[in-house]
């Protein structure tokens, strides 16, 4: 009975396993993404303003396997679609916005949040 | 007297080789190594002849009627792609591994005549990988092949890939769209493998985005803008507006494309 009960925390355990250490301030990436105006085309929960719908909406996008259809999802990859979103995907709408290394990683940070 | 006797012997040296040659099975048979050069050309050679001689008195029905050539296209899609591929279109894996490795049919369009296509069609060539269709389409429809071949060079690899069902679904593609249809025909193209559809049930392993609300999203892929139109043409082929692209063409037919782009223009 106590092995099975060890057994099943186990078991919640691995069902509730923390998202990837991402480097930045999750807290400063929320502000970026509202300055940076992302919200103009996506829905971002946790930024009052981001209600747009050109692009596709952010929620649980750090559970999402691909970034804009052409790259594996992680935190470096998502920074480097944020910065230069045309290098991955010529055709992509998405503008390239001057975002900073140190900008991009903070905002990587609170969307990986977005789970 | 003297040239005969070497003559002979000669000739039961040879025989003798021959005999050893296959009575040992000293002969590669594998696929996986070709014959000798010379032996491919003899064989080739002997093929050619031999179509020749037996089709030149086909006679052969105009080939040009646009209906007929539509027909050999969806027989040659359902048939004839799988081993030997076609303008921009790869054969399947099993097929890279025939030997005799299957003909571009481009280049028998070009260079064969109608009655050459229809006997091969029609009767296969023995110790290839090409089977006989006689007895498996109707003689309309072996000529429907062999004008789709014919009218095959003269396409480019992306037109051909535009045809793949938009040129033969032109009927359907005047029906009106029917967006119940689309949803079924979203669930049964395994669409809810990648995505989460209302509605829908499925693994939703979120490879791609939801498409919750996507009929009020901009645009599509991150490439196109969201219209009906440009939503069935993406889902019919998504590397064509985004080269790395992870979404595969699912072989959606034009009307079930238009269909699933109705249901989700319907969903804000």
């Amino acid at each position: 009975m106590r092995l099975a009960l060890i057994g099943l925390a186990l078991l919640l355990a691995a069902c509730g396993k923390d998202p990837p250490a991402v480097e930045g301030d999750p807290e400063n990436g929320r502000l970026l993404l509202r300055q940076f105006g992302c919200g103009d085309c996506h829905d971002i929960p946790g930024v009052a303003t981001a209600k747009g719908r050109a692009g596709p909406p952010l929620a649980g996008v750090a559970g999402r396997v691909y970034l804009g259809g052409v790259v594996p999802n992680t935190p470096e990859s998502m920074a480097e679609f944020i910065r230069n979103p045309r290098r991955l995907e010529p055709r992509t709408r998405m503008p390239d916005l001057g975002v900073t290394h140190a900008h991009a990683r903070d905002m990587v940070a609170y969307l990986y949040t977005l789970r | 007297m003297r040239l005969l006797r070497h003559f002979l012997l000669f000739g039961f040296l040879l025989t003798l080789a021959g005999t050893a040659v296959v009575g040992l099975g000293l002969y590669d048979i594998s696929a996986t190594d070709q014959h000798l050069r010379p032996t491919y050309r003899l064989l080739r050679t002997a093929m050619e002849r031999s179509v020749e001689r037996r089709a030149k008195d086909i006679a052969a029905p105009h080939l040009d009627a646009p209906a007929q050539i539509e027909r050999g296209f969806v027989l040659f899609r359902e048939h004839c792609v799988q081993c030997h591929g076609a303008p921009g279109v790869a054969p399947e894996p099993f097929a890279m591994a025939l030997r005799p490795l299957a003909t571009p049919l481009a280049r028998s369009g070009r260079e064969r005549s109608p009655q050459f296509i229809y006997w091969v069609v029609k009767h296969g060539i023995k110790m290839t990988g090409m089977p006989a269709w006689e007895f498996r389409f109707a003689e309309a429809d072996l000529w429907s092949v062999v004008a789709f071949v014919k009218h095959l060079p003269s396409l480019s690899p992306s037109q051909y890939g535009r045809l793949t069902g938009a040129t033969f679904e032109r009927e359907e593609e005047r029906r009106e769209p029917d967006a119940k249809r689309g949803k079924r025909a979203l669930e049964q193209y395994a669409c809810v493998t990648c995505h989460e559809i209302p509605g829908i049930i499925g693994p939703e392993a979120r490879l791609g985005p939801t498409l919750h609300g996507i009929g009020g999203r901009g645009t599509i892929g991150g490439v196109l803008e969201n219209t009906p139109e440009n939503m069935a043409a993406w889902i019919r082929s998504p590397r064509a507006y985004s080269a790395n692209t992870a979404m595969p063409a699912m072989g959606v037919s034009a009307r079930d494309a238009r269909d699933m782009a109705a249901f989700l223009a319907s969903q804000r």
